[in-house]
């Protein structure tokens, strides 16, 4: 605040984006609304729109929520996703924190990365219930239910989970559908839950019955580029190099053209308040790597041998290279 | 994010009902003559987009345009490879990808000759969608028959659920009763899900670790089909069943419209909350 001459901060947060408004306060809010208002001197004052948050928070209710930004302030940290009637209310138009706070997130305390290890534990442990969990008749839907109970038993507060099943047919996750599992189907999934508000996540692809020759050798694939972006991975190397050592792989095998955003979205991302935290892991992205930032790297991506296939660990950057966090067997699970 | 089972099931909202919403929200452009409608959609704020479309992110944001003369296009900041499956349970037709939604809605509006557009709840608009465009604050009436039907079997679900399932918490943690609840409301097609939970010294919030005993409450909201509702209950003495329910019964009087309210009570020591989610005075 003093390198930007900001009087006071605002960081708001939103039942979807909660992440600018926990990475001041971490209090797991339910409501619509919550507003953290960091003054130079480091004061701090809290707002909620839900009046049961409120009271669990010890913190003001405004159930007008424009009513939180009147006075305004200098910087807001989640000001592209607050609604125009807010940024109305704070007369003089603030200017964005949300980078600058992003930039202060990234390279994590001691602290965050024991929660990001616990949900990493989770997420083992949850991927252990997802393969016990899968079997041929049972609805994509279903399974999903299976996990998220498992989940939640354990203490995840959230966790985002995208899923797929089936053949060469299938080009890319989405929420589970009431499709049936069938024998010799892959299904892939990105599990990411959530521990006292810290994500991490893990990619695996099971297989039901005996895998093809062709889910086989496309595995290999996912395998090499996975461990290429994981030997490379370290403070200095930009999230470009991280992208071009799984892609070379594929490069190298005759699928480039499967490293595209025709096929695949990112090579990775970061991970922490947020289950999508920048920079992405992508080619074009000359962002250096810091350590204590916690990176997947995933080479999702669709290829013709397989049908889309998932494959990825959480990495902790330490002093000269990473950490594998989850400790999930490297392997395509076979069921 | 959601995660539940997002569809359409035509049987229970047959096309005719969009077909009907989007003749109302043409006729509200015709009123204000503007060519098109604007829809922002996003995981948090996708109940006017859905209502009008079916169309639920689960991730990432969205806008929604309602041509006056044609059908709805989606602006759509998810991948491509997902588009058949979202034109499987929505209405679109048309889908462009779009990862920076204001450059391509401009194309879209150079391409139809538009100069300027009606916006639903303008002031609702995330601030990075700005628009260089004349618009024009759009108001519509959300709720029809269908509307109600939706949200009523959606309350009946919960209070289903949760009445086959709430003396079971007791001796359990807040979290393995969140686990089992997750597990009944999911494989029943619950799209998405927020559990609160209080053991009588607090409001209800996340379950944090906290051991049930012989009196506590739960609130759920529950998504289903898009159509939320909240419905709370205490696991606790007839006595206190009955005086929450004669609270209810006094306090949902006083409010119209599509709405979640709850009432507590001091009892044993401890607070009780009990709510539903009413239409016109009642619980639907």
């Amino acid at each position: 605040m003093n390198t930007r001459d900001w009087d006071s901060i605002l960081l708001y947060g939103n039942s979807w984006r909660k992440d600018p408004f926990r990475s001041l306060v971490n209090f797991n809010f339910s409501g619509s609304h919550a507003l953290a208002r960091l003054s130079r001197s480091g004061e701090i004052a809290v707002t909620f729109s839900d009046p049961w948050d409120a009271e669990n928070g010890s913190a003001k209710l405004a159930t007008d929520f424009a009513c939180a930004f009147s006075g305004g302030a200098s910087a807001v940290a989640g000001l592209e996703f607050m609604e125009e009637r807010f940024v109305a209310a704070c007369g003089r138009l603030p200017v964005s924190a949300t980078g600058d706070v992003e930039e202060l997130r990234r390279v994590k305390t001691a602290e965050e990365i024991g929660y990001i290890q616990q949900a990493c534990d989770l997420a083992d442990r949850g991927y252990q219930r997802f393969v016990e969990a899968a079997e041929p008749g049972l609805r994509e839907f279903e399974l999903v239910a299976e996990v998220e109970a498992f989940l939640k038993e354990n203490g995840a507060e959230d966790n985002f989970m995208l899923i797929a099943s089936g053949g060469t047919e299938v080009v890319g996750m989405k929420p589970p559908t009431d499709r049936i599992l069938q024998k010799g189907d892959s299904i892939t999934t990105e599990l990411t839950p959530q521990v006292n508000g810290y994500y991490a996540q893990i990619c695996r692809t099971l297989v039901l019955g005996d895998p093809s020759p062709g889910q086989l050798q496309s595995f290999a694939i996912f395998s090499e580029a996975q461990q290429a972006a994981q030997d490379l991975i370290k403070p200095g190397i930009t999230a470009a190099a991280a992208a071009r050592a799984q892609n070379d792989v594929f490069r190298k095998h005759g699928y480039g053209d499967y490293t595209g955003a025709k096929y695949t979205r990112v090579r990775g991302h970061c991970l922490g308040l947020y289950p999508d935290e920048t920079p992405h892991i992508l080619e074009d992205v000359e962002y250096v790597l810091k350590q204590d930032m916690l990176v997947i790297a995933h080479p999702n991506t669709y290829l013709p041998l397989s049908g889309y296939m998932v494959f990825g660990d959480t990495l902790l950057l330490t002093e000269s290279g990473n950490i594998r966090l989850n400790k999930t067997e490297k392997k395509l699970f076979i069921k | 994010m959601k995660r539940g089972l997002i569809t359409w099931d035509k049987a229970e909202l047959p096309p005719s009902v969009f077909e009907a919403r989007l003749v109302r929200a043409r006729a509200a452009l015709a009123k204000h003559d503007l060519p098109a409608l604007l829809v922002y959609s996003d995981v948090r704020r996708s109940t006017e987009g859905r209502h009008l479309t079916n169309f639920m992110p689960y991730w990432n944001r969205s806008l929604i345009v309602i041509p006056r003369e044609n059908g709805p296009v989606l602006l759509c900041g998810l991948s491509p490879r997902v588009y058949p499956w979202i034109k499987s349970v929505t209405v679109f037709e048309e889908i462009r990808p779009a990862s920076k939604l204001v450059p391509t809605l401009l194309q879209l509006c150079a391409e139809r000759g538009w100069i300027k557009l009606g916006v639903l709840d303008l002031a609702g608009l995330p601030h990075e969608i700005e628009l260089p465009l004349e618009v024009s604050d759009i108001k519509l009436d959300l709720t029809d028959e269908a509307e109600i039907a939706m949200h009523r079997r959606a309350a009946q679900m919960a209070r289903e659920i949760l009445a086959a399932e709430l003396a079971n918490g007791a001796g359990l943690t807040d979290y393995q009763f969140s686990g089992r609840l997750e597990r009944a409301f999911r494989w029943a097609g619950a799209e998405d899900l927020v559990l609160l939970f209080s053991t009588g010294d607090s409001a209800p919030r996340p379950a944090r670790g906290s051991m049930l005993g012989d009196q506590y409450s739960v609130a759920v909201a529950l998504e289903y089909r898009g159509h939320w509702v909240r419905i709370t209950r205490a696991h606790t003495s007839d006595e206190a069943a009955k005086m929450l329910q004669d609270a209810f019964a006094a306090a949902e009087k006083v409010s119209g419209g599509i709405f979640a309210l709850h009432v507590e009570i001091k009892y044993g020591g401890g607070r009780l909350f009990h709510g539903d989610t009413c239409y016109n005075g009642s619980a639907l």
